[in-house]
C-alpha cells in the first residue's frame, strides 16, 4: 500500500511539472482525487483491510491525502500568478519617463496677486473690482486730479472715441471714456455704491500710453486698497502697509514713509522697503508703493462726509512686487509668455 | 531741477554739511534726488600743467602730432597727440601715466603705431568738464608747470538732480529747496533783500521806452514791465556762468544770464527784450489767427487764439510765459531794455505749451503756479544785478497792470486735530515749532492754530493740508505703526476674482500653463474674431502703435502667438490658458466687459513618446468647456451647444455654447487650420473660450441638497435613423422630452446618453443611425419591467412622428 501512494503520488508530482492551465490542473487534479483517480483507488483498498491493520493504512493515507493537497494547493496558486501576469501584460519598467504632459503653472502675477491678496484678507480687507474702460469722472474729476492735469493730456492716457458706448462705465453728458490708468477708480465705485465702514482690495488691468522697454508696459496690473471708517489714522495705514511688506518680504523688511504727492490723498507718501535678502538689491531702499489718507475732496465726491468719515488708500504694482520678489529685470517678462520663464517661478 | 550745492549756499549755510547728507535729506522731505553728479574739475591725481616745446607730425600716421612737453620736472616728455588746435608754448592739461580720468580711464605708457607716448595731453570733455571747442584745452594765463591741474579751477561743485513734484513748484527756485533743507537742519534761511526798490506805476510815463501797457487777456493777472537804459551787454562774470552752467543753461550775455539766474534762485521767470525792438508799445493778448512766431530755438510757430503772446503795436513778439521771439531778443547791440515779470495762469501756459510742443524753463515754472510775490523780488533782484554787471539804469517805477492772483492765507487748524490723523500725541507748540520751521506764520488761540501760509506754497490751503507739511518735515518715522483691529466687513467679494481663481487653478490642474497678454491688438487680428463692423467699435482713439490699435475682443489670438512662439523656442508648450477681460460690442451699440477663459492645445505631440497617448480632440475642450460653465454657475439646463461659425473657428469641427440665461457665451474646438498654419503652427489647434459678463457675473449659490432615490435604475436602450444633418443633442433632447412626458412625474428621466454612432454600410444613404441609453428610476418603488416597456414604445413613437426610423 505505502508503494501505491508512493507511485500515485509521485507520478502526480512528476506530472505537475507540465501544469501551466487551470484545465491542466483539473485534469491532474481528477487523475489523482477524482472518482478514478490513483489515490482513490488506494482509499478503496482500505474497505478490504483487517482491523487491526486499519490505523497503520489510515495513518499512511491521511499523510499522501495531505501530500496531494498541498501540491494541489501549490499548483493552484501557481496557475492563478500566471492568470494575473497574463492579464496585467509584462511587467514595466518603472524608470521610463511618463509621456504625459505635467501640471500647468500658473502665471506669477497670478501667484503674486494671490499672496497680495491673501494677505490683506487677513486684515479684514474683501476683494473689490471695477471696469477697464473708465468715465473720465472715475478716473480723474472724482479723485480730485484738475481738469488739465498732464495724466489727462492724449500723450499719457488712452481714450475711446466720443462714438464709444460702455455698458460698464455710462458716461455722464460728454465726458470721455479711457483706459483706467489706475486701480483708483474702484476706490470711487466702491464709495459710491457701499457704505462705510469699507475695507477693499481692488486688483486690476491699468494703462498708460507708454512705450514698451524694459520698466514701461502697454498695460500693467495694480491692486488699490482703500479702508473708510470713522477715524482712520496715519497710524493705521502704516500698520496696515508694515503687516502686508512684512507678510511679502519676510520679517527682516523694513519700511519708510517718503512724503509725496498725489491728487487723490493728503498726506502723501511713496513707502520704501529695505531687506538685506533681495539678491542685488539688498540692503538699498526701494520704492514700492503709494499710499496717504483720502483726500477729503474725493471722500465729498463719493458723497461722504469728511467730518464723518475719514480713510486711507494705497495702490500697489503687482508686476512691481513679483520682480523684487523674483529678481526680475524686465517687465516685458511678464507679457511674453515664454514658458522657460512662466515654469521657473511656478 | 538741477541744484548745484554751492548754489544752495547762497541761501542757506551748509557748513559742516556734505552734498551725500541733503541728497538723503531731500527725498525725506519729499523732494525725489534723481541723480547725483559732481560739476566742474574733481582733483585728479597725476593731472598737471605742461607745456608744448614743440611737435612734429607722427612719421606713420598723418592726424597725429608727436609732441615734445615739458611738465616741469627736467627733461620734455614725448606724447602722441591727435588734436589740432594747439602750437608750441601753449600750455595745456597732462595726464601722466597712472592718473586716472573720468569714466575710469587709466592713463599708461603706451605705443601708438610705433611711436612711444609717456601720457595724453586732454581735452575739456576728457577731464569731465562741459565741452568747449574741439580740441585740447588751452589754458590761458600762463600758469606755473607741473602744478595739479584742479588748482587752476574752482572747486567742483556736486548737482542734484531734483524731481519736483506737481504741488510744489516753489520748489523751482533754488530758495524753495534752500528752505526745504533749513527746515530740515534747523539753520535759518539767509535774508534775500534787495537794494533796488521797485514802485510801481499804472501807466507808462515819458520816460519808458513804450507808449502804452496793456492786458486783454484771461491769462495774465499781473503784468509789470520796467525799462532800464544804458546797458552794455557783455559776457556775463566767472560765478554767474558758473552757476548756470551748474544748473544746466548755457551762458548768453549778461543780460539774458542775469534773468535766468534770478529764475533759478526765485523760481520767477522773467524776460527781457530790446527795447529798440518793440514798437509803440506792449499789449498781452490772444494771438490772432494766422499770425506767425520766430522763436528763440530757431522754429516758426503759427499761432491761434488759444495762445496769449506779449506783442507790440504791430505783431507778437513772445509766447506769454513759453518763450520769447528771436528778433525782439537782447543782443549785443541793445542798449535800451524792457524787462517783464508777470504772473500766468498756470493752466493757459500748460495750454500753449502743448499746443505749439515748446516745453521751457518758464513754462515748466509757471505751469506749476509760479509764487505772485516773485514778481516784485525777482524784479528788484534783476534791478540790482542789471545796474551792477550792465550798468543799466532803470527809467522808472515798473508799469504795472491787474494785480497778484494770490496772496498769503490763513487756515484755522482745530485743536487735536494733527493728533486725530497722525493717531498719536502731537503737541501743539511742537506742530507751531515745525509750521514756522517751513515759513508758516503760526498764532496760538483757544480753538487751535491759526496759520498764515504765504503765497509761495500755493498747495497748502486745508488743515489735512497742515497735517501733511507736519508729518513731512517732522519726519515720517515719527508716524507710529498701528495695530489694526482685523474686522470682517459684511461685504461679499468679487464674484469674478473668486470665479478666475478656480478657474485657473482648474485649469493649471488640467495640464495648461498660464498666460498674461496686453489688452490692445491690432486691428485685423480683432476683426478676424468679431468681424470688421465690431471692431471698428473697439478703436481706441490715440493708440500709440499700429500694432496696438484695438481691445482686445478674444484671449485666444494672444494664445495662439504664445504657442508659436513657445514651439520656435523648443519649449515645449502643449496647453495654455488665459484669464482677462476682453470687450464685445452688443446688439444695443454698448460695448460690454467680459470675464474671458480661454485655453489653447496643439494636438499633436511636441515631444517623441516611448509610449503613445491618444490626442486631445474637440470634446475634450467640451469637457473643460462645460466644467468651466458649471463652475461660474451656468445652470447646465440652460446651455445650448451648436456649431460654431466662422471667426477664429474651423467650419465644421468646432462648437458654440449658448446660454438661455445670457450669463455666458462660449466655442470650443478646433482654430481655423489656416490661420494657425499661417502662424507656423504645424497640426490642428484645440481650443476653448468661455465669456461671462461681468455686469451680470454672480456669485455662484451654495447647492442644496435634493434626496435620491434608493431604488435602482433601470436603462433601455433606443436606435434611431435620422438624416445625417440632424444634430445628437435634438435627437436627445427629443427623445427626453417624450420620455418625461411617457413617465410622468414620479419617474425621473435620469439621462438620455447617445452611445453609438453609426453610418455607412447597410443604412440608408443620407441616414445615420444613434443609440441612446435612456436611464429611469422611481424615487420610492422598483419599476416594473410593464411600465418601462410602455413608456419605451411611447417613445418610440415620438421619435417615429418626429420622422425618425426606430431600430428594433
Amino acid at each position: 500500500m505505502q508503494d501505491q501512494l508512493d507511485r500515485a503520488l509521485s507520478e502526480a508530482e512528476a506530472a505537475a511539472g507540465a501544469v501551466r492551465t487551470r484545465a491542466e490542473l483539473e485534469a491532474l487534479k481528477a487523475r489523482l482525487v477524482g472518482p478514478n483517480g490513483s489515490l482513490t483507488a488506494v482509499t478503496k483498498v482500505m474497505g478490504t483491510l483487517s482491523k487491526e491493520e486499519r490505523p497503520a493504512a489510515g495513518k499512511l493515507l491521511n499523510a499522501a491525502k495531505a501530500r496531494a493537497e498541498a501540491l494541489l494547493a501549490g499548483l493552484l496558486s501557481k496557475v492563478e500568478e500566471a492568470e494575473l501576469a497574463a492579464a496585467l501584460g509584462p511587467e514595466v519598467d518603472p524608470t521610463l519617463p511618463s509621456p504625459d504632459a505635467p501640471a500647468g503653472v500658473l502665471h506669477p502675477l497670478t501667484r503674486t496677486r494671490e499672496r497680495v491678496l491673501a494677505t490683506f484678507r487677513k486684515l479684514g480687507f474683501v476683494v473689490a473690482e471695477g471696469p477697464e474702460v473708465e468715465t473720465e469722472w472715475h478716473c480723474f474729476d472724482a479723485l480730485n486730479t484738475p481738469a488739465d492735469h498732464p495724466a489727462r493730456d492724449m500723450q499719457d492716457t488712452l481714450y475711446l472715441p466720443a462714438s464709444f458706448r460702455s455698458a460698464d462705465a455710462p458716461r455722464k453728458g460728454e465726458e470721455a471714456l479711457l483706459l483706467r490708468t489706475h486701480t483708483s477708480s474702484v476706490q470711487v465705485r466702491t464709495m459710491l455704491g457701499r457704505k462705510p465702514p469699507l475695507r477693499i482690495v481692488a486688483p486690476g488691468r491699468c494703462f498708460r500710453r507708454d512705450a514698451v522697454d524694459a520698466t514701461h508696459s502697454a498695460n500693467f496690473h495694480q491692486v488699490e486698497g482703500l479702508w473708510v471708517d470713522r477715524s482712520v489714522t496715519l497710524a493705521d495705514l502704516r500698520g496696515v502697509l508694515d503687516f502686508f511688506v512684512k507678510e511679502t518680504f519676510g520679517p527682516d523688511a523694513e519700511t519708510r514713509l517718503r512724503p509725496s504727492f498725489f491728487p487723490f490723498t493728503e498726506p502723501s507718501f511713496e513707502m520704501d522697503i529695505r531687506s538685506p535678502d533681495l539678491g542685488r538689491l539688498s540692503g538699498r531702499w526701494l520704492e514700492i508703493l503709494g499710499c496717504g489718507l483720502v483726500d477729503p475732496k474725493v471722500l465729498e465726491a463719493c458723497g461722504l462726509d469728511p467730518a464723518e468719515w475719514s480713510g486711507l488708500a494705497f495702490g500697489l504694482g503687482l508686476e512691481r512686487i513679483a520682480m523684487l520678489q523674483h529678481g526680475i529685470d524686465d517687465i516685458r517678462h511678464f507679457y511674453a509668455n515664454d514658458l522657460r520663464f512662466l515654469r521657473q517661478l511656478a | 531741477m538741477r541744484v548745484s550745492f554751492q548754489s544752495l549756499q547762497r541761501h542757506v549755510d551748509l557748513a559742516g554739511v556734505e552734498p551725500a547728507q541733503v541728497a538723503e535729506l531731500l527725498p525725506m522731505l519729499g523732494l525725489e534726488v534723481e541723480s547725483v553728479a559732481s560739476f566742474g574739475l574733481a582733483p585728479l591725481a597725476h593731472v598737471v600743467v605742461g607745456e608744448v616745446r614743440s611737435f612734429e607730425r607722427h612719421p606713420k600716421a598723418d592726424r597725429l602730432s608727436v609732441c615734445q612737453v615739458d611738465v616741469g620736472d627736467g627733461a620734455p616728455r614725448q606724447i602722441v597727440c591727435g588734436a589740432r588746435n594747439f602750437k608750441a608754448g601753449d600750455r595745456v592739461p597732462v595726464a601722466l601715466p597712472g592718473a586716472v580720468l573720468p569714466g575710469n580711464f587709466e592713463i599708461k605708457v603706451g605705443r601708438l603705431r610705433d611711436v612711444d607716448s609717456h601720457g595724453m595731453l586732454c581735452s575739456a570733455e576728457e577731464l569731465g568738464l562741459p565741452a568747449g571747442e574741439d580740441g585740447l584745452l588751452i589754458l590761458g594765463g600762463s600758469p606755473a608747470l607741473g602744478a595739479p591741474l584742479h588748482t587752476l579751477f574752482p572747486p567742483p561743485d556736486t548737482v542734484l538732480e531734483v524731481a519736483v513734484t506737481a504741488n510744489r513748484g516753489d520748489c523751482l527756485g533754488l530758495r524753495g529747496i534752500a528752505r526745504e533743507v533749513a527746515a530740515a537742519l534747523g539753520r535759518p534761511l539767509k535774508p534775500l533783500d534787495p537794494r533796488s526798490s521797485v514802485g510801481l506805476a499804472p501807466a507808462p510815463s515819458s520816460q519808458d521806452a513804450v507808449g502804452f501797457v496793456r492786458v486783454t487777456s484771461p491769462a495774465c493777472p499781473w503784468y509789470t514791465l520796467r525799462t532800464f537804459r544804458g546797458a552794455k551787454v557783455g559776457p556775463s562774470p566767472d560765478w554767474m556762468r558758473r552757476d548756470l552752467e551748474a544748473a544746466g543753461l548755457r551762458p548768453v550775455n549778461n543780460v539774458v544770464d542775469i534773468t535766468n539766474w534770478v529764475m533759478l534762485q526765485t523760481g520767477q521767470p522773467l524776460h527781457a527784450f530790446d527795447a529798440a525792438k518793440v514798437s509803440g508799445g506792449v499789449e498781452v493778448r490772444a494771438a490772432r489767427e494766422g499770425e506767425r512766431l520766430a522763436l528763440l530755438d530757431g522754429r516758426e510757430v503759427a499761432l491761434d487764439p488759444s495762445v496769449c503772446v506779449i506783442a507790440d503795436a504791430s505783431r507778437p513778439l513772445v509766447v506769454a510765459g513759453v518763450m520769447g521771439g528771436a528778433d525782439s531778443g537782447v543782443s549785443d547791440a541793445t542798449a535800451d531794455l524792457l524787462l517783464e515779470v508777470a504772473c500766468f495762469v498756470p493752466s493757459e501756459v500748460r495750454r500753449a505749451s502743448r499746443r505749439l510742443g515748446v516745453s521751457t524753463d518758464s513754462s515748466l515754472r509757471f505751469t506749476r503756479d509760479a509764487d505772485p510775490a516773485g514778481v516784485e523780488l525777482a524784479g528788484r533782484l534783476a534791478a540790482d544785478l542789471l545796474a551792477e554787471l550792465a550798468g543799466a539804469r532803470p527809467a522808472g517805477p515798473a508799469v504795472s497792470v491787474g494785480k497778484a492772483p494770490r496772496a498769503e492765507r490763513a487756515i484755522r487748524l482745530p485743536q487735536g486735530f494733527v493728533a486725530a490723523k497722525l493717531g498719536a500725541p502731537a503737541p501743539e507748540d511742537q506742530v507751531a515749532g515745525v509750521l514756522r520751521r517751513i515759513g508758516f506764520q503760526v498764532q496760538a488761540s483757544p480753538a487751535g492754530l491759526d496759520v498764515v501760509v504765504p503765497s509761495f506754497r500755493s498747495d497748502v490751503e486745508r488743515p489735512i493740508d497742515l497735517v501733511e507739511e507736519y508729518v513731512r518735515v517732522h519726519g515720517t518715522a515719527s508716524v507710529p505703526v498701528g495695530r489694526p483691529v482685523a474686522t470682517a466687513p459684511l461685504e461679499p467679494e468679487a464674484p469674478a476674482a473668486a470665479f478666475a481663481r478656480e478657474a485657473a487653478l482648474r485649469l493649471a490642474g488640467a495640464g495648461a500653463s498660464e498666460c498674461c497678454h496686453y489688452s490692445l491688438r491690432e486691428a485685423a487680428e480683432v476683426a478676424r474674431v468679431v468681424g470688421p463692423e465690431a471692431a471698428a467699435r473697439l478703436a481706441l482713439e490715440n493708440p500709440l502703435t499700429a500694432d496696438q490699435t484695438h481691445l482686445r475682443a478674444s484671449l485666444l489670438p494672444g494664445l495662439a502667438q504664445a504657442l508659436r512662439l513657445n514651439l520656435s523656442a523648443h519649449a515645449d508648450p502643449s496647453r495654455l490658458f488665459e484669464i482677462g477681460t476682453v470687450f464685445r460690442p452688443g446688439p444695443d451699440g454698448q460695448v460690454r466687459e467680459h470675464l474671458a477663459v480661454a485655453l489653447v492645445a496643439l494636438t499633436e505631440p511636441t515631444r517623441r513618446s516611448w509610449l503613445a497617448r491618444p490626442s486631445p480632440d474637440l470634446f475634450a475642450a467640451k469637457r473643460l468647456l462645460a466644467d468651466l460653465a458649471a463652475l461660474a454657475g451656468l445652470a447646465a439646463s440652460r446651455l445650448a451647444w451648436s456649431a460654431a461659425e466662422g471667426g477664429l473657428w474651423q467650419r465644421g469641427h468646432a462648437a458654440a455654447l449658448a446660454d438661455r440665461g445670457r450669463a455666458g457665451e462660449g466655442a470650443c474646438g478646433l482654430l481655423d487650420l489656416r490661420w494657425t498654419r499661417s502662424l507656423d503652427i504645424a497640426g490642428p489647434v484645440l481650443a476653448a473660450e468661455l465669456l461671462l459678463p461681468r455686469a451680470t457675473l454672480a456669485a455662484r449659490k451654495l447647492p442644496r441638497l435634493e434626496a435620491f432615490s434608493a431604488f435602482p435604475p433601470v436603462t433601455r436602450d433606443l436606435a434611431v435613423l435620422v438624416p445625417l444633418a440632424t444634430p445628437a443633442g435634438d435627437v436627445a433632447e427629443r427623445l427626453r422630452q417624450s420620455a418625461a412626458k411617457a413617465v410622468g412625474k414620479e419617474i425621473a428621466v435620469e439621462a438620455v446618453t447617445c452611445f453609438d454612432v453609426f453610418a455607412g454600410a447597410g443604412l440608408p444613404e443620407g441616414q445615420r443611425s444613434l443609440a441612446f441609453e435612456i436611464t429611469l428610476r422611481h424615487a420610492s418603488r422598483t419599476l416594473a419591467d410593464a411600465e418601462v416597456a410602455a413608456a419605451m414604445d411611447q417613445v418610440a413613437a415620438a421619435a417615429g412622428k418626429a420622422g425618425w426610423t426606430v431600430r428594433r
